[in-house]
């Protein structure tokens, strides 16, 4: 048996994000400034540290300091983000426009694959854009039919941490804090690169460009 | 008088009623189809103020007063209207005290009491409008402006709906209880409408418009949120669009990593079996029981095999040599069809001196004998020499044999 501790201890070694969705115990013991505290000798004695992203909702280890093997291990990670991320991105906007509140996808939203399935089978424009989403590597789908597609790409997130099945008879997602942490790295390199990317996207708009 | 209005009240009641379907199909659709419904029909609710028409050209629309009643009474949220003209209904309800006051003064009993209900009306009117307001725009809160689909909507909803609490506060101000409370005097009747019944709707307007303005504010937080949201990832997938080859600068490269993108790799690995854990013995023989086979076998593995080369040279001939043992008995044979004559296989042994065990070759000759086909047998015959065993009767001891042609 471990602890609670031990626990939220084990998941931040393996490089798991702890959200309230994704597990709510450990979010819930993070929250608390002390057991955080706790926690930070044990991470920094291997040369972590705890890091929050989200608006401090999302828990992660990071590196303490960062030698050589360190930054080797980080430069991959960040080019397997950056590479993932157009078709992250459009599968959101996908998600959001067949969805019928027309809302972007955030922490703890559900996702009732049953619907958007119906939604995107009915609308020609959903169905490419699907086909297209899930030929990308980062889904490597290679089924013709809009089903076997829409279950890879699912199964793809949700490995990859964005999405979790709470129940594994039923078919809906839900949304973890991955996915904000998708749009702070989004933030930060429209910031960072100065690519003022909402006023190309209000311009678009205004222009009637068909977005 | 009022039986001719009791009498009127009631046949406008009774056409809601009887032309119910009518009237709902103009509430939801906005206005009539008059192909649908008889003409007379139509003329009589027009008459009596249940529809109108707007102008000559435009179809038949339900009266507003009736659209209220209907909107009221099912709590419709289409329902955005709120009617914040309080200065207008306070100055009425001013104007109505004074005319009762004055009756009352010169003793007007009769009349006194017709401007008592009237008020009584005025003020409860208030009060009921108020509290529909407020309740108007929780509802609308509530389901987040669910009636409208796009972010964009929402917000504009929200920006009205911010609007209207505004000027509702705006108009809840010009409540002056001291002026009112002047009006009522000493009157206890006057007191209570004016006073406490107006002071109690007021507070609880205020109180819950106040919570409902900060909600709005939150909402009109998260919309804004959730647009520029959208207007990021649009914009993401645009920049992408027009430059194919834009690549993030290498941050993990910068001397201070920003914290997203500082995020170590997993470490931790299954532990390993401790055979030697006395505590974990039991568990351990539970394992091995459970398993259903054991593999000790290494796994095969498979070289793939050279191609070796074809050699299609003449393979090196191979001579059978013959035993002599069987070529002699071959000899011994020829000897006995060029003679005629019957040969005992030992005389033939001594004339030709040869070398092999006699024993040996009595058994090679019977042997070869026996190996012939049914066909030569029937050209040799042969026959044992020999005497029966002293010892044990039915042994037949051979110490010769005499080959011959049939």
């Amino acid at each position: 048996m471990m602890t609670e501790q031990g626990k939220v201890l084990s998941a931040l070694l393996n490089g798991q994000f702890i959200c309230q969705v994704s597990d709510e115990d450990s979010w819930r013991f993070l929250k608390s400034r002390d057991n955080a505290s706790k926690l930070e000798p044990h991470l920094n004695l291997l040369n972590r540290t705890l890091a929050t992203t989200g608006e401090g909702e999302v828990f992660f280890a990071g590196y303490l300091t960062l030698g050589d093997e360190e930054r080797k291990v980080l430069l991959q990670q960040f080019q397997e983000t950056t590479s993932s991320l157009v078709p992250l991105v459009e599968w959101l906007l996908l998600v959001q426009q067949a969805s019928e509140s027309d809302m972007p996808l955030t922490m703890g939203n559900a996702i009732r694959l049953n619907e958007l399935q119906t939604v995107i089978e009915d609308t020609p424009a959903y169905s490419e854009q699907l086909e297209k989403i899930s030929r990308y590597r980062l889904f490597g789908s290679t089924s013709v039919n809009l089903d076997g597609q829409l279950k890879q790409v699912f199964k793809k997130l949700t490995d990859l941490g964005y999405l979790m099945k709470p129940n594994p008879e039923k078919q809906i997602y839900l949304a973890t804090g991955k996915v904000e942490h998708l749009f702070e790295v989004i933030r930060f390199i429209d910031e960072t690169e100065s690519l003022s990317l909402s006023e190309q996207a209000e311009a678009a708009i205004q222009q009637g460009s068909l977005l | 008088m009022s039986q001719v209005l009791i009498q009127a009240g009631s046949r406008f009641l009774n056409a809601l009623g009887r032309h119910s379907e009518l009237i709902m199909h103009a509430y939801v659709n906005g206005s009539v189809d008059e192909s649908n419904f008889s003409r007379k029909v139509l003329e009589q609710l027009i008459q009596l103020g249940i529809l109108w028409r707007p102008d000559p050209q435009s179809a038949l629309r339900l009266k507003s007063a009736v659209r209220n009643l209907l909107e009221s009474g099912l709590q419709d949220e289409r329902n955005r209207n709120i009617n914040a003209n309080i200065g207008t209904a306070l100055a009425s309800l001013k104007t109505i005290a004074e005319h009762y006051k004055e009756s009352l003064h010169y003793n007007r009993f009769n009349e006194a009491h017709a401007y008592m209900t009237d008020l009584t009306e005025h003020v409860y009117q208030l009060t009921e409008s108020l509290a529909n307001s407020v309740r108007v725009m929780f509802s609308r809160i509530n389901n987040e402006f669910g009636y409208v689909s796009s972010v964009e909507a929402k917000i504009r909803e929200n920006e009205l709906a911010q609007g209207q609490v505004s000027e509702l506060l705006n108009q809840l101000e010009c409540f002056r209880f001291d002026e009112l409370s002047e009006i009522a005097g000493s009157n206890r009747e006057l007191r209570h409408l004016l006073v406490v019944a107006l002071q109690q709707s007021f507070s609880k307007a205020t109180q819950e418009l106040s919570v409902a303005q900060a909600r709005l504010l939150d909402l009109l937080g998260r919309f804004r949120e959730f647009q520029g949201r959208t207007r990021l990832l649009k914009g993401f997938l645009l920049h992408m669009e027009h430059h194919p080859d834009f690549a993030p600068g290498n941050y993990p490269n910068l001397t201070q990593v920003p914290v997203l993108f500082n995020q170590s790799a997993a470490m931790l690995k299954p532990a390993s079996i401790d055979v030697n854990q006395v505590a974990h013995e039991q568990e351990l023989q539970q394992i091995v029981a459970s398993l259903s086979s054991v593999y000790r076998r290494k796994p095969v593995v498979s070289e793939p095999e050279k191609a070796s080369t074809i050699d299609v040279s003449e393979q090196q001939s191979v001579d059978l040599e013959s035993d002599p043992l069987q070529e002699e008995v071959d000899a011994y044979f020829c000897e006995v069809i060029d003679n005629g004559q019957s040969l005992s296989a030992l005389d033939y042994f001594s004339q030709r001196e040869l070398e092999f065990d006699p024993e040996v070759w009595i058994y090679q000759v019977i042997g070869d004998y026996q190996a012939l086909d049914d066909e030569d047998k029937q050209f040799f015959a042969i026959d044992p020499v020999g005497r029966a065993d002293e010892k044990y009767t039915g042994n037949f001891v051979i110490h010769d044999v005499t080959l011959g042609l049939r």
